[in-house]
């Protein structure tokens, strides 16, 4: 049997059995769960063949399924995260109700991103995707919390981003009588002006809600908040990279054949820029770090958006290695709120202070992951940053490259206020108990906060399989001309080598830090936050200190008028809208036989009237 | 070998001249601002005797493992800046790793460095330190702005991030950047205003509301680093302006000229001014400072 298959024969009767272990014991059951998630992952990468194809015929629809070395690099995400946050979510989910429904749900839509990613024909590609949504929705409503408005929410985005699917794979496959990807690419050239206008944006409108971004974005904060946060570093790490899958694959083969395709890209980039940089005010603005992260998430996918609609050879590049980055270091921000969550029953900022010495372990893989997030060398965010400026800057976006700037230096300040919301300020009384997370949730973290060490120092690591993929599609091949080794190289002709710069920060460093810090700790004795000067007064135990409320609101002040028109706004009017649409139908048909009567009558008389003008 | 030896040699020439420099000139704005506020002030060499006598305090106490890290991420970032930066034109003592000045390099390494010292003092649990630093960090979104537009300008109408190539270009033409330019000049120089966080814009510090802000809780050793990584700092932003828009310099006395009176811009600014509000410090530079930014841009586009 194809390796494919097996693998998501395992995925899929591994969630069904791990569903309905929970009979036998809980324990069973997450060691299934484990299991299910491994042993693809296992398959998966010393199995699966390059360029291999399987077909199963459904009643004479063959569904073609295969890997390409895009979907080889994007399958690298989820299988990697999707191992490392099952073990944390066996951390997480411990003693939580309902973890059958929770664990089928989560293994399905892992099983569905493998799927799609695997498909090489619409027809698969779109069950897997309506999989995926499935199983996504049902875990963001598994909290049953309001449900109402941010299930529903997810749910018509969703919907209105698969029907625009839909409709473009029943146009593709009227045009070309075929429903394989590559058959649609290579028809593509020859169709009217109109279909090669229209396929394209529908096919992005369908992606774009998956990679939230404006308009299509106002389902995301809620979903990624709601979900448990084991989920949302699936969510956001792996899951929102199907839309990005999605879009390159569009901007790599379909609008390099279309004379409008530059201005769809420029467009499609304004809105990812015009995302990150709202989408960043908004995120300082959150009190809770769930709402927070969210809000980021939506803020860096629009930074890979960028690169991915950009589209010259280095802009793909950054937008790739972003989008790896960005799976690495954000999945890790959520599973630290999520220890965060567990430890301390709550993740609002203005509760919670002081954990550092409490939880040292979850603090250093949230800092590490910071600041890969803010992109301060020496760390993997860097390089993807740094990638993306020289790209906009060389194929003259100047205003995209300052917005792009102003966004992620705004992105300081949220970053800031998780740290310090967390684990620095003031020690109070009322977090004296928390401890360190278990062990299984800890070291998922520190795994991933690893990786994005390592892949700022060695950043080819993953170069290698995007430049594959990106020649895959046609692009030309930027094996050591875009960089060597881990050295960056600049097509103006000089070259910036991090390495050298990024060892001299580390020896430098290291050096001064251990003389500080070694010489420094045994000369000096620790003092507990109180034990501070504040104008000469001894502030008493009992006082709160703590800085946590209206924590950026000078700031907040002086972007108000900017974050005063919010997208929502008009949506929900818009839905509002059509609800009185709808009121005012129901009001005619309202079930009495008496009502129909006289519309029968009125539609007579208008007859008579007006028959002969009408009808004559 | 010999080179590794006169690289590590001339790297820590560089630091000492960057010390010295910066020492000097903090001492010499004490000196300028209490003559405008016609005091006597203190003498120029000032800071030098403070910097000694917070070197040799021993220090007591400290706030955990971050509070300890704190100062040595900013001296840490303050070196490698300035490792970055070209001091002089075709010098073989100054050359550091400057072939590799990167433009966007130099701009995240500024700021790892207040990132670090911003953990620090947020362990100390100093409420005043942490408004300070979230001040600071709004500030500098707020003049990122500006600078970010006026270095966009520059390396679009040269094609180039790197420093050191900016450098040759004005040598080949013969013409200063900032006579190239003269509004991403004025842009960069309006946004080094809130770099430099002198008055009107010194809201971080701001000594009679947040009692020195993110330094508050630190003494002795930790402020001497502080203040040595505060100077290098000072030195690198003016070197930095010398190379972009007034082509660098040749020899030291030049470079100390030219560093001098840019210097002298946020200093004298800074004399007549009273402190703004921390919104007011960061739309200032949404103001005129962001139209010169425009203007920058559409000058080097279209001409």
């Amino acid at each position: 049997m194809d390796i494919i298959i097996l693998i998501l024969i395992v995925f899929f009767a591994g969630a069904i059995l791990t569903a309905f272990s929970g009979k036998i014991s809980t324990l069973v059951q997450d060691i299934l769960f484990l299991v299910t998630l491994i042993v693809p992952a296992i398959l998966f990468f010393t199995g699966v063949e390059m360029n291999t194809e399987t077909v199963i015929s459904f009643n004479k629809t063959p569904l073609t399924l295969g890997m390409t070395p895009l979907s080889y690099y994007f399958a690298l995400i989820v299988m990697g995260l999707a191992v490392l946050a099952g073990a944390y979510t066996i951390g997480q989910m411990n003693g939580k109700k309902r973890k059958g429904y929770f664990y089928l749900n989560y293994i399905l839509s892992i099983g569905a991103m493998f799927g799609i990613l695997m498909s090489k024909d619409l027809v698969s590609f779109f069950i897997f995707w309506e999989i995926m949504t499935w199983a996504s929705y049902l875990i963001v409503i598994y909290n049953g919390k309001n449900v109402q408005k941010i299930g529903i929410k997810y749910f018509v985005m969703s919907a209105i981003g698969a029907y625009a699917m839909l409709m473009a794979i029943v146009i593709t496959h009227s045009l070309t009588g075929s429903f394989l990807i590559s058959d649609l690419i290579s028809g593509f050239g020859s169709w009217n002006h109109g279909m090669q206008i229209l396929i394209p944006v529908l096919l992005l409108v369908g992606f774009g809600v998956k990679a939230a971004i404006m308009p299509l974005h106002i389902w995301a904060p809620d979903a990624y908040s709601n979900s448990p946060m084991s989920y949302t570093a699936i969510f956001s790490g792996a899951l929102s990279k199907m839309g990005v899958y999605g879009m390159v694959i569009v901007f790599l083969t379909l609008l390099t054949k279309v004379p409008e395709g530059a201005l769809i890209r420029d467009i499609v980039a304004w809105l990812a820029a015009i995302t990150a940089a709202i989408s960043t005010l908004y995120a300082i603005k959150q009190d809770d770090a769930k709402r927070l992260l969210a809000y980021s998430s939506i803020g860096q996918l629009g930074y890979i958006v960028i690169g991915v609609a950009i589209g010259t050879p280095m802009s793909m590049l950054a937008g790739l290695f972003l989008a790896f980055m960005h799976g690495v270091f954000k999945s890790t921000l959520f599973m630290v709120v999520g220890a965060i969550e567990k430890q301390t029953g709550t993740t609002d900022f203005r509760e919670i202070t002081g954990l550092i010495r409490k939880m040292p372990w979850t603090f250093l893989a949230a800092l590490i992951s910071i600041i890969a997030l803010a992109g301060i060398p020496p760390l993997g965010g860097f390089v993807g940053k740094w990638m993306l400026y020289e790209s906009l800057i060389q194929s003259d976006h100047f205003m995209l490259v300052t917005l792009v700037f102003f966004s992620s230096t705004a992105a300081f300040l949220y970053c800031y206020k998780i740290l310090f919301g967390f684990f620095l300020g003031q020690e109070e009384k009322e977090w004296s108990h928390v401890k360190e997370a278990p062990a299984i949730m800890v070291v998922p973290m520190l795994i991933l906060s690893i990786i994005s060490v390592v892949l700022g120092t060695f950043p080819q690591l993953i170069m290698k399989p995007i430049n594959a993929a990106m020649t895959f599609y046609g692009m030309p091949d930027t094996y050591g001309i875009l960089w060597k080794e881990s050295m960056l190289f600049n097509k103006w002709g000089n070259d910036i080598a991090l390495t050298p710069i990024m060892y001299g920060i580390m020896a430098v460093f290291i050096v001064v830090a251990i003389f500080l810090f070694v010489k420094n700790r045994t000369r000096t004795r620790y003092v507990t936050t109180k034990d501070i000067s504040s104008s000469g007064e001894i502030p008493k135990e009992h006082e709160n200190l703590t800085f946590s409320r209206g924590f950026f609101q000078p700031f907040l002040r002086a972007v108000e008028p900017v974050m005063r028109k919010q997208i929502d706004k008009y949506m929900l009017s818009f839905a509002q809208g059509v609800e009185d649409l709808f009121e005012f139908t129901r009001r005619i048909y309202n079930g009495n036989g008496q009502s129909y009567a006289i519309y029968a009558m009125i539609f007579l008389i208008i007859l008579l009237v007006l028959g002969k003008n009408l009808f004559g | 070998m010999e080179g590794i030896l006169l690289h590590i040699l001339g790297a820590i020439a560089t630091f000492l001249l960057a010390f010295v420099v910066g020492m000097t000139y903090g001492g010499i704005r004490r000196k300028v601002i209490a003559r405008v506020q016609n005091r006597y002030g203190p003498p120029i060499y000032q800071n030098f005797i403070d910097a000694f006598k917070l070197f040799s305090k021993t220090t007591a106490v400290h706030h955990g493992a971050m509070h300890l890290l704190g100062p040595a991420f900013l001296i840490v970032s303050a070196v490698m800046a300035l490792m970055v930066v070209p001091v002089l034109r075709d010098n073989l003592w100054f050359t550091n790793l400057n072939f590799h000045g990167d433009l966007i390099f130099l701009i995240y390494i500024m700021v790892f460095g207040p990132l670090g010292m911003a953990l620090g003092a947020g362990q100390t649990g100093n409420p005043n330190s942490a408004i300070g630093v979230t001040r600071g960090l709004s500030q500098m979104v707020g003049f990122e702005i500006p600078w970010v537009m006026a270095l966009v300008a520059i390396m679009i109408k040269y094609n180039t991030t790197s420093i050191v190539d900016l450098m040759k270009i004005q040598t080949e033409v013969g013409q200063w950047l900032i006579f190239q330019n003269p509004f991403a000049f004025i842009a960069a120089i309006l946004a080094s205003l809130g770099m430099f966080r002198y008055a009107p814009f010194n809201i971080v510090g701001a000594p009679t509301e947040l009692a020195s802000g993110p330094a508050s809780e630190n003494g002795g050793k930790f402020l001497f680093t502080m203040m040595s990584a505060g100077s290098v700092f000072a030195f690198v932003k003016l070197t930095l302006f010398v190379d972009i828009f007034l082509g660098g310099a040749s020899n030291l006395i030049i470079l100390v000229i030219k560093t001098f009176l840019l210097y002298m811009i946020p200093v004298l600014y800074g004399a007549v001014n009273p402190r703004y509000r921390t919104e007011q410090a960061i739309t200032y530079f949404w103001g005129w400072p962001l139209l010169f930014g425009f203007l920058a841009i559409i000058y080097s586009v279209y001409f």
